[in-house]
């Protein structure tokens, strides 16, 4: 049997509310999502503070599902992804892990050195700049989801990545987000 | 003529034609933004040109980060037309007490060159 008893502990001891691990779909990132935000709002947090948790949890579940679409992860049966949403020490801690193609890894970690190097004033200029850029046709997202992430985030984000193969690695990212 | 119903992951547009006012009102983290507004970047191109006035009222408790992207490129659109001479004005709601939300507000006004007011709501007040 499945040592539920054990997974238990592991989530209370980390003060997980939410965890998820498989293919996202849109369906499953809105329900979870939901659920997540009506827990927060009987917890009677300011409404700016379930927003940036919820806000932080979309951006990264829309970014893990769009990349899985646009590179094919589910036909490489690599479209297993996770997302956890806990409370500790006073803040909420959003993450995302999935798989990426490794020829993906250096610009994806050329763009969030760029983002842990600046403050908020530089956040929100590259904010705009990034919102000004013309979307390239086909694409489903401005490139501007990280950048909200560390906008909203209380500390730099945190992230690795984990070799799997010599195709894919496991890409981790953390925020996060001040309670209260 | 657009009426678009909101659903839980995006907002409802209607276009009511006795105040010319452009509504926009719910929450937007739709699963493909630029898909989901199309049909109002259509409805602007074609009607937009035609009206002397127009009121955008927006009331959305959360936009994602691409639904801004489209919000900045509608609102571009509605400054154009302001320029031909079209009496253009944008209402935006937020929640009273959301400082994220203001901000976002005034980030949005503070590169356009039309009437922006930016009005608190009730916390939590339901979706007009």
């Amino acid at each position: 049997m499945i040592n539920l008893v054990r997974l238990r502990e592991q989530f209370t001891s980390e003060g997980i509310l939410i965890a998820f691990n498989g293919a996202f779909s849109h369906s499953l990132i809105e329900e979870l999502g939901n659920a997540a935000k009506s827990y927060l709002e009987l917890e009677q947090i300011k409404p700016q503070t379930i927003i940036d948790v919820f806000a932080v949890y979309i951006e990264q579940t829309q970014n893990v599902k769009n990349y899985s679409r646009v590179r094919k992860l589910r036909e490489c049966k690599r479209d297993t992804a996770l997302v956890v949403i806990s409370y500790t020490g006073g803040e909420y801690r959003i993450c995302s892990g999935n798989y990426i193609h490794g020829d993906d890894v250096p610009d994806l970690s050329e763009r969030l050195r760029e983002i842990e190097s600046l403050d908020k004033t530089g956040l929100r200029q590259l904010y705009k700049k990034q919102l000004r850029r013309e979307t390239p046709p086909g694409a489903t997202g401005a490139g501007v989801g990280l950048i909200d992430m560390a906008r909203r985030a209380i500390a730099p984000m945190v992230y690795e990545f984990h070799r799997e193969d010599d195709q894919f690695q496991f890409f981790t990212l953390e925020a996060r987000v001040a309670g209260g | 003529m657009i009426a678009i119903e909101a659903t839980k992951s995006s907002p409802r547009i209607v276009w009511d034609e006795e105040t010319n006012t452009l509504e926009i009102s719910g929450e937007s983290y739709p699963e493909n933004s630029f898909e989901f507004f199309a049909p109002l970047f259509e409805w602007l191109q074609e009607q937009l040109p035609r009206l002397p006035r127009l009121v955008f009222r927006v009331h959305i408790r959360y936009m994602n980060s691409s639904s801004t992207k489209c919000m900045l490129d509608i609102l571009d659109i509605l400054t154009e037309r302001a320029a031909e001479g079209a009496d253009i004005s944008v209402r935006w709601y937020y929640d009273a007490g959301n400082e994220r939300a203001l901000d976002l507000a005034e980030e949005f006004r503070e590169d356009l060159e039309i009437p922006f007011e930016i009005l608190p709501l009730e916390p939590g007040a339901p979706y007009t």
